[in-house]
């Protein structure tokens, strides 16, 4: 089979999973749903496994297989093609999506199994899996685009899946419309873009770029390149508009795996790593970036150092994740970028689908509270968790280490990045450590604290499969990305197979000073307070459990600040939403009634006070026709008069 | 013939402003008059107004056409106002009277 | 030379005021004796203008048959005075006889103005002292014109039913015929 169909294929074959669970939507056949959804889901991995095989035996530089579909509109000189792209970028983004959304899918089986609607979910999943596909395939920001306001379709449908709940629902739409914000901005920034370049289409803006590098104007870019990053922080949950992702969790479970761990945040992520040549010439955005990505990481990692919903802390520590990705985005360093979005959706599907197993034998409870002691009757989630866990606090070798100290050596050493920055990340690093291990404390050690009605029990085997899956790759997911230093000591000398394979095609900002010692130091220096404050997570909700009371007495108003996730949501109704709201009130009351209705009333008043007046011009009257006739008469004769 | 000399002489530009003014006055009677049948004599007194002009026309030109169109204008006025009357006759059976004012019923 | 157009002034003031009693009388017998007068005055002018047979027309025609047309229907009716003999409306009824003065006064202007333009004046006439006979309008009337004077005798003839037809519209006194 050629290429072209088997892009297309891509596309189609959820399209149709979609189709099959969609028309018989009200069907309780979870297996039968299920089985279907995930067979799509399932082929589309295999065929871009098959699409990544062709891309390697390809020759180096000229990885790109494009599919044109059809001609999408025509504008004058503007023309946009519904077309695919598929190079060594998006190679890795469509292995993760449908490998670890196919992962997803089977695990949803038995998650779903007591829901009311699961051929509606998988009808979603599988949506949603289409509409990724668009968002990372498309070879220009408009077919982009409509992928990216697909998943954003799919996450409220998903987030809000439970919609008779009301406080569920409010949070399909909170995230629907903060999405909304940073899609504006996305937009904006791709009509930027049509504005400096004339084009949408990644490669034509990659062969204008030097010309428009040499003029030495790049305004508009940095513009466009601002714009882009409000659409990124929208979709991918950074300040200023994470707020959404942490009540998302209202949504199932894998969901959250999928959507909010693995995939759709990463979309941000991976848009400005495709447009990284663009993104390159705006430093000044680039500073931005890294910045805002710095900030989140570390402000999202305080707050899940405080929350006691299990799910909501595994959102901050998405959104915490992000930061990294963007801080790493933001010094240049785009591969290692997304090195870490390849790891994290390793282990943060694998820890959101344990803590759905965990929810699942819970009945429905995600208070960690509540729980403890679980390691005895779950296992396989325990072991899986715990490579989870050792996975996100950089525990070498497995794959976050790989990827978060990479990203820590380049916001320290690349030409972008600065000392803060790397202190910043390396704090993050060092929350991170600390509420994970809380989180293991609390849920799976200790002794049990679970309510006596409730009875834990191992999940069924197509949930335990999926965690297994994730949990050898959350492995040996990081050994495609050795760094260079390491990779020179270690025996066998393991290359840095992703780099290699993304060099090509993404140029990175390299690091200048870079020496290995100060590269081994700053690796040290990052694993020691990651195993310190683990260590201390330990003692503080293992050993010494009154611990957290008196810290917490002794910060007092930092940590209720900090529990109350900051007052950012307070501080978004109270100075930006309810002042909005009474704004268009006011704007409705005052504005609205008194101008514009009165203008529209004005104008059809105007129409019907001229048709009564024309009315009572023709009542019937012969004498007063005659009258017209004679007025035009005279009318025409003094014309005439005048005239002469 | 001393009588139409003495009237020749008048100059053209007095009949045709007699003409003027009596083609006013039936105007006026067409407008002002809610009698149907005084409405129609104010018609005829316009025509007539016109008539002179063409006589008046006719013979200072010598152009005999003139007359022949006068001719024609009274037979249609004659043909006019028995029509007319026809309907003044319909309307006063209906109505008792013949107000201009009942072509007001005829509106949609 | 004033002297000679005394009848024609004569005449144009009988003109005149016959036709604004013909408008302004509230009784509708009053109005059409003054017509009758008006038409009668009006032949004289025809005559004086050379156009005895026109003038003949005029009084048989218009004097006679329409005048008893219209007299023989107002007895028909037994109209008395009227009330109201004018149409109601202040505003309507300034603007008719304004509109209708302002005509008048702009016809006039016209006339005056246009006076250099015809090159019919006093001295030139030369065929009206001959007058015209009636043999010269037959002449003119059945060669050139005789298509039109044979639609007229048809329209004539349509009238005449159409009249008939119209004014037996049941209703009325006669509603039982």
């Amino acid at each position: 089979m050629n290429e072209q169909l088997l892009l297309g294929l891509l596309v189609v074959l959820p399209f149709l999973g979609f189709l099959f669970n969609g028309i018989r939507f009200t069907s309780k056949n979870y297996k039968l749903a299920g089985t279907v959804a995930s067979t799509a889901s399932g082929l589309c991995f295999l065929i871009s496994l098959t699409l990544v095989a062709k891309l390697i035996g390809m020759p180096e530089g000229e990885r790109v297989i494009t599919s044109h579909f059809f001609d999408w509109f025509l504008a004058g000189d503007f023309s946009v093609s519904a077309s695919f792209l598929l190079d060594p970028i998006n190679a890795v983004m469509i292995l993760v999506i449908t490998g670890v959304g196919t992962l997803i899918h089977i695990f949803s089986i038995g998650y779903i199994s007591h829901d009311e609607r699961p051929s509606k979910y998988f009808a979603y999943l599988n949506l949603f899996l289409m509409n990724m596909l668009i968002l990372v395939l498309g070879d220009n920001l408009l077919v982009m685009f409509v992928g990216w306001e697909g998943v954003g379709l799919c996450s409220y449908l998903l987030i809000g899946f439970w919609f008779s709940d009301p406080e569920k629902a409010a949070a399909g739409m909170k995230a629907f419309i903060t999405n909304r914000i940073g899609d504006a901005g996305f937009l904006l920034g791709i009509f930027m873009l049509f504005l400096s370049f004339g084009t949408v289409t990644f490669s034509e803006i990659a062969t204008r770029l030097p010309e428009t590098a040499e003029m030495m104007w790049t305004g508009p870019i940095t513009l466009a390149c601002l714009f882009l990053f409000i659409g990124a922080t929208g979709k991918s949950a950074q300040i200023p508009l994470y707020v959404w992702l942490p009540d998302a969790m209202a949504g199932p479970t894998p969901v959250s795996a999928l959507i909010h761990a693995a995939t759709m945040v990463t979309a941000g992520v991976y848009m400005i790593v495709r447009m990284s040549d663009v993104f390159v010439l705006a430093p000044l955005v680039m500073n931005v970036i890294a910045i805002i990505g710095a900030l989140t990481a570390l402000g999202a990692a305080t707050i899940g150092m405080t929350q006691w919903d299990i799910k909501k802390i595994l959102a901050y520590s998405t959104v915490s994740q992000l930061g990294y990705m963007f801080l790493a985005v933001g010094v240049g360093a785009f591969i290692p970028a997304m090195f870490h979005l390849m790891t994290h959706a390793f282990f943060k599907a694998l820890m959101f689908l344990g803590s759905g197993s965990v929810i699942h034998a819970m009945a429905d409870e995600q208070d960690v509270r509540k729980m403890g002691g679980l390691k005895k009757y779950m296992p396989i989630t325990h072991f899986t968790f715990l490579l989870g866990w050792l996975a996100i606090i950089g525990a070498p070798p497995l794959a976050g280490f790989f990827s978060k100290d990479e990203i820590l050596w380049y916001s320290f050493a690349s030409p972008a990045g600065h000392w803060s920055l790397w202190v910043a990340g390396v704090i993050a690093a060092g929350c991170t450590a600390f509420y994970m291990t809380r989180l293991m404390c609390l849920t799976f050690w200790g002794e049990s604290r679970v309510p006596k009605e409730v009875h834990p029990h191992e999940s069924p085997v197509s949930m335990t499969f999926p965690l297994i899956v994730l949990g050898v790759l959350s492995v040996v997911g990081g050994w495609i990305g050795i760094p260079h230093v390491l990779g020179a000591i270690i025996p066998g000398h393991p290359p840095n197979v992703l780099e290699h394979w993304l060099e090509p095609v993404v140029r990175m900002l390299k690091p200048e000073h870079a020496s290995a010692a100060v590269e081994f130091a700053l690796m040290g220096i990052s694993l020691s307070v990651a195993g310190i404050s683990a260590y201390f997570a330990y003692d503080f909700y293992l050993v010494h459990k009154d611990r957290p009371t008196m810290v917490t007495k002794k910060l007092g108003g930092l940590y209720s600040l900090v529990s109350d996730k900051y007052r950012i949501d307070e501080f978004y109704f109270g100075r930006i939403i309810n002042p909005l709201i009474d704004l268009s009130k006011g704007l409705w009351l005052y504005i609205d009634i008194n101008f514009i209705d009165k203008m529209t009333y004005l104008a059809s008043d105007m129409v019907k006070g001229s048709g009564q007046f024309l009315r009572s011009l023709q009542n019937g009257n012969l004498q007063q026709y005659a009258l017209y006739i004679s007025l035009g008469v005279v009318v025409t004769i003094t014309y005439i008069l005048m005239g002469s | 013939m001393p009588m139409t000399e003495a009237f020749l002489n008048v100059g053209l530009n007095h009949y045709l402003i007699l003409s003027a003014l009596l083609f006013t006055m039936g105007m006026i009677g067409v407008l002002m008059r809610k009698n149907v049948i005084v409405i129609l004599m104010g018609i005829e007194l316009m025509l007539n107004a016109v008539n002179l002009s063409f006589i008046s026309f006719s013979s200072y030109s010598g152009n005999l056409n003139g007359q022949i169109m006068v001719f024609f204008v009274m037979t249609i006025a004659a043909a006019e106002a028995a029509v007319g009357l026809a309907l003044a006759v319909a309307i006063y059976k209906r109505y008792k009277e013949i107000n201009i004012r009942f072509f007001e019923q005829l509106r949609g | 030379m004033l002297g000679a157009a005394i009848p024609f002034y004569i005449l144009s003031f009988l003109v005149l005021f016959f036709a604004y009693k013909t408008i302004t009388s509230p009784n509708p017998i009053h109005c059409a004796l003054h017509l009758a007068i008006t038409m009668i005055n009006l032949a004289f002018i025809f005559f004086g203008l050379n156009s005895p047979f026109i003038g003949g027309v005029q009084l048989v025609v218009y004097a006679g048959a329409v005048m008893v047309l219209f007299v023989m229907v107002l007895m028909l009716f037994d109209l008395k005075t009227e009330v109201r003999a004018f149409s109601r409306g202040l505003f309507s009824s300034f603007l008719k006889v304004a509109s209708s003065g302002f005509l008048a006064g702009i016809l006039i202007v016209g006339v005056l103005m246009s006076t250099d333009m015809l090159d019919v004046t006093s001295d030139s006439v030369g065929v009206g002292v001959k007058a015209t006979s009636s043999t010269d309008i037959a002449l003119l009337l059945f060669n050139q014109y005789v298509f039109a004077f044979e639609v007229l005798g048809l329209l004539l003839l349509l009238v005449a039913v159409g009249a008939v037809a119209v004014s037996r519209i049941p209703g009325g006194t006669h509603a039982n015929d």
